[in-house]
């Protein structure tokens, strides 16, 4: 039965190849089009330099072409990809499909691809060939899929700024993205002339292109199957059309761009959104309420320089972000970074982390200087950190997003993956544990399988400091850990940031929320604008005149005053003393400070 | 492990299933279709019970659609004249392979597989025909090519024919009355070079102006998307031409033409069978007179089988027909005749008829079938006179 709809199933199975070269770089949330370029030049140097099936055999002809034209693909990938990965998005595709069109052209033009009319090439290539490459091609994908590799790519896809600070390096990953689309499109470009008998440089144009993107997201990019669905239920829609008796003519291109539509419209994640994704749950023995986070980095003893800044300053088109910024940290510390809005505080620790470059001075974390050290190498010498805008990778789970953190502290699996090496196994349950460990740590060990977005804000921060703790760092910085928490919450991540340090970490965290910051925090930074204004112990920042002055120029205001009167002991009678310092914000208990609305001169005159 | 070899069992199974539904219940007629396909008498009095089952795959959607379209009015025109005549009675299925060789190449396989018919007619392209005739040759399925015109196609085997003209064919001829009439001595020569069918067109004017002598002061080449011709025309017109020879689809012929006309070129310009349109004097008005066309099929004939197609097309679809039609046409009107000349439409007695088709009347003149299985009917030199084609004496 199968044979007689073997020329059928043999375009499903080539068609479900091309979609892989287009789901290779969506993966890591690329928009190529130039696979059908390369595609083409595979399949013209492959027909070419291949031997004749005549002379040598059917099945070594085709897998020399096949050698010749992978790597022709993944070779023109790699001269594309160096100059275009920095693009992003519709960029990317831009550039990409004037790379096809480019290369039309040129074969168009070329005597050895006999132009216009094609080279003839003949036919090879059988059913159980084509999909024996469609099921190599899909194992591949099926085994980066959880992988670290794999992950990582997910993660980019993402959010790339995330990935890159939990030390991905995003240039390389999305570069062999590139390449590998490259390989399995020349793999399509041959098994497709060897298939149809003549080969036309314009049978590789645009609409090839679109075709299978269009093909690799109607199946879905977030899952392995999802070209080769994509490429059955494409590959149908004539035949069934046909079976049905749907008159030949325009209606059945109209009706097929309506089946897409409304697939797109119903199923936005792709046909094989259909198909449940798997939550592994990490097994952990006990219930330990603080459990080993399991890390082997050594970090450095108590008391030692962790980040030493002298003269940092970040200037954006003549504003002064930070200016002239003297920083220590040692190691065991937990310091607080506070200021008003706009102070610097989140530039800072950009530059610190090696988002930023700095504009002037110079600073080193853990012995790497910062400016000219790429973010993932900052976050190798073992800084992680958390960002202001939760940036999780919202449509990984929970766990995953962990996994992902640990990128640096986990060992690459993919390549042992594809031959099922046992360490492989071994490497990803360590790696599972670890995150499951961290996860445990935050608290969010029920939810390892939820999706980030489908979070609560709290357990996102919460989950964002799980990530961050899977990297193994020496030195942890979080960004407004506490935004958008309630008392409670704040307070279980005031305990929580407090054990980390017992356990040997260095902690430096930017939070408004004053109160906690200075019960947290056995040093305290204040900024403002751009400028260091004090620096002390909690006790001497609260006492500290000119940081309640600047804080009263700030909307902040409250929050400062209520906060640092409240620690530094002058709490107010009468007030039943119910109030927490955290939530201690409202200005009529401010006690002794002005109220924070009576700003201006004035009110600074009086304070 | 468990949950991935489900869902891996999933997929396959979809897969099947997709696959099962999508080929509808067309196997298994073959043989008994064969044994009622001969029939008794011959020539006009042929009968056989069964209709001959025919298909035709055509590019009704997709880059080639308007010639496809052409094709099917004039096949359909042709089915229901014969159909009227009795006799033998056809059913014609006609298929649009979506200008895709991947489509061209499934509808032959399910031509010569599940729903096995006696004779394909088509593809429209020529690259389809080199990617899909070898499949009906394997399966021994009679094909007739009624718009191929790129050499080689019935070199695929001897169960491959074709009723249109080659470019190889025509051109000459048109070169050689051309330059009778206007003793051309220097021309350019315009082609688009990203179209199979216009790149051959162009070796055969290169060929037939190397052997009639003519110089070609300058060769430019197109898309066949391109619309504005304006700078390629100053270029050529700056060469001082006898003439401009041009190998052009239709869509391109028609702005180069008036475009030609606005920038001053007034020489004859000389259009290959891509010319032969009545499109273009419809829409380039004026600007087309004076074009010669080298043609397979003379539209100003007065043969009594062309100016009946000619009113039979304009009476059905009231337009005027193209080459197109008129090779479809004339291409289900040859099958017939091999079908009543051996009163068997199984797949070898038709081979074997369309081979021996000698000196049959049709709308492209008198039409035999050569040794190679290629056309052999006289070509046509016209030129635009007073909005209409005429023959180039």
């Amino acid at each position: 039965m199968l044979l007689q709809y073997s020329t059928t199933l043999t375009f499903v199975a080539l068609a479900a190849i091309f979609a892989y070269s287009f789901y290779a770089v969506l993966v890591a949330g690329q928009l190529s089009l130039g696979q059908a370029g390369f595609a083409s030049l595979a399949a013209f140097s492959a027909v070419s330099l291949a031997p004749d099936p005549d002379a040598v055999g059917d099945v070594p002809a085709l897998l020399s072409a096949v050698v010749v034209g992978m790597a022709v693909g993944a070779l023109a990938a790699l001269v594309l990809g160096l100059p275009t990965m920095h693009l992003r998005g519709v960029f990317l595709a831009i550039a990409t499909l004037g790379f096809g069109e480019a290369v039309r052209v040129i074969l168009l033009n070329q005597e050895w691809t006999g132009g216009a009319q094609g080279l003839p090439v003949p036919r090879v290539v059988t059913l159980g060939m084509a999909w024996t490459a469609a099921v190599l091609v899909a194992y591949w994908f099926w085994r980066m899929g959880s992988s670290r590799y794999g992950r990582a790519l997910e993660a980019i896809r993402e959010d790339e700024l995330a990935a890159r600070a939990m030390g991905i390096d995003v240039g390389r990953h999305r570069l062999s993205a590139f390449v590998t689309a490259g390989a399995v499109a020349g793999l399509y470009g041959v098994l497709l002339a060897y298939y149809i008998r003549l080969i036309v440089p314009g049978d590789f144009g645009f609409t090839a292109a679109v075709e299978g993107l269009v093909t690799a997201v109607l199946g879905g990019s977030t899952m392995f199957l999802g070209p080769l669905l994509g490429s059955g239920f494409q590959t149908m829609i004539p035949e069934v059309q046909r079976a049905v008796g749907i008159e030949a003519g325009w209606i059945r291109p109209f009706l097929s761009g309506l089946l897409l539509l409304v697939v797109i419209l119903f199923l936005p994640g792709g046909l094989a959104s259909l198909i449940p994704r798997r939550n592994r749950l990490p097994a952990l023995g006990g219930d330990d309420r603080r459990p080993d986070l399991g890390g082997v980095r050594q970090h450095p003893p108590a008391g030692e320089t962790v980040v030493s800044a002298t003269g940092l300053s970040k200037e954006y088109g003549g504003v002064h972000a930070v200016q002239d910024v003297d920083l220590e940290i040692r190691s065991g510390e937990v310091v607080g970074l506070i200021g008003p809005n706009g102070a610097g505080k989140t530039t800072l620790v950009n530059m610190l982390t090696g988002l930023v470059p700095p504009s002037a001075g110079r600073a080193t974390v853990l012995g790497v200087p910062i400016g000219t050290t790429p973010v993932h190498r900052v976050t190798a010498a073992g800084v992680s950190r958390t960002f202001q805008h939760s940036k999780l990778f919202a449509r990984l789970s929970a766990l995953e997003n962990v996994l992902v953190g640990g990128h640096l502290a986990n060992r690459p699996t993919f390549l042992r993956r594809l031959v099922w090496l046992p360490s492989a196994r071994r490497d990803e349950r360590a790696a599972l544990e670890r995150a499951a460990r961290c996860l445990h740590r935050v608290g969010l060990a029920e939810k390892a399988g939820t999706r980030a977005s489908a979070l609560s804000y709290g357990d996102q921060r919460r989950l964002e400091i799980a990530r961050a703790l899977a990297a193994d760092p020496t030195l942890l910085v979080l960004d407004e850990p506490a935004a958008g928490m309630n008392h409670v919450e704040a307070e279980a991540l005031s305990a929580l940031i407090r054990s980390l340090a017992a356990d040997g970490l260095t902690i430096l965290f930017i939070e408004h929320n004053v109160g906690m910051v200075l019960r947290t925090c056995s040093r305290i930074v204040v900024l403002d604008f751009g400028e260091v204004l004090a620096t002390g112990t909690p006790e001497e920042i609260a006492a500290n005149p000119a940081v309640i002055d600047a804080y009263l120029g700030a909307e902040e205001a409250d929050d400062v005053h209520g906060g640092a009167a409240a620690a530094a002991g002058s709490r107010p009678a009468g007030d039943g003393g119910t109030a927490d310092p955290v939530t201690e914000t409202r200005p009529s208990r401010a006690g002794t400070l002005d109220p924070p609305d009576a700003t201006g001169p004035t009110a600074r005159d009086v304070t | 492990m468990r949950t991935k070899s489900t869902t891996v069992a999933m997929a396959t199974a979809t897969v099947l299933a997709l696959a099962a539904c999508g080929s509808g219940d067309g196997g298994g007629g073959g043989q008994a279709a064969a044994e009622g396909l001969t029939g008794e008498g011959t020539g006009a009095d042929c009968t056989i019970d069964q209709p001959v089952p025919l298909a035709a795959v055509l590019s009704l959607t997709g880059a080639a659609a308007s010639y496809g379209r052409s094709q099917q009015q004039g096949l359909e025109l042709a089915l229901a004249e014969l159909n009227e005549q009795g006799g033998v009675t056809y059913d014609l299925t006609i298929e649009d392979d979506e200008t895709d060789p991947r489509q061209s190449i499934t509808l032959f396989d399910q031509f010569t597989g599940q729903d096995p018919v006696s004779l394909i007619i088509g593809p429209t392209l020529s690259n389809a025909a080199v990617q899909a005739d070898p499949i009906a040759q394997d399966a021994g399925v009679p094909v007739l090519g009624i718009s191929n015109t790129a050499e080689g196609v019935t070199e695929i085997g001897d169960f491959i024919f074709r009723n249109s003209l080659t470019e190889q064919a025509v051109i000459p001829q048109t070169i050689a009355a051309a330059k009778e009439e206007y003793g051309l001595q220097r021309v350019v020569v315009m082609y688009s070079n990203d179209d199979a069918f216009t790149e051959s067109g162009y070796e055969a004017f290169a060929a037939a102006l190397k052997d009639e002598g003519i110089e070609v002061a300058e060769t430019l080449t197109f898309s066949k998307s391109d619309t504005d011709f304006r700078a390629l025309l100053t270029q050529a017109q700056a060469a001082n031409p006898d003439a401009v020879v041009v190998s052009a689809l239709i869509e391109a012929a028609i702005p180069l033409v008036t475009q030609a006309r606005q920038v001053g070129i007034d020489v004859p310009i000389i259009g290959g069978n891509g010319f032969n349109n009545p499109q273009l004097m419809a829409e380039a008005g004026e600007a087309a007179e004076g074009v010669v066309v080298g043609a397979a099929w003379n539209s100003a004939s007065d043969n009594p089988e062309n100016q009946e197609f000619l009113q039979a097309f304009e009476a059905e679809y009231g337009s005027q027909p193209d080459q197109f039609a008129a090779q479809a046409y004339a291409g289900l009107k040859l099958v017939d005749q091999a079908v009543r000349a051996g009163c068997s439409a199984a797949a070898e007695d038709l081979q074997q008829a369309l081979g021996d088709l000698q000196g049959v009347p049709t709308v492209l003149g008198e039409f035999s079938i050569d040794e190679n299985r290629n056309a052999d009917h006289p070509a046509t030199v016209q030129i635009v006179q007073d909005g209409r084609f005429a023959v180039l004496q």
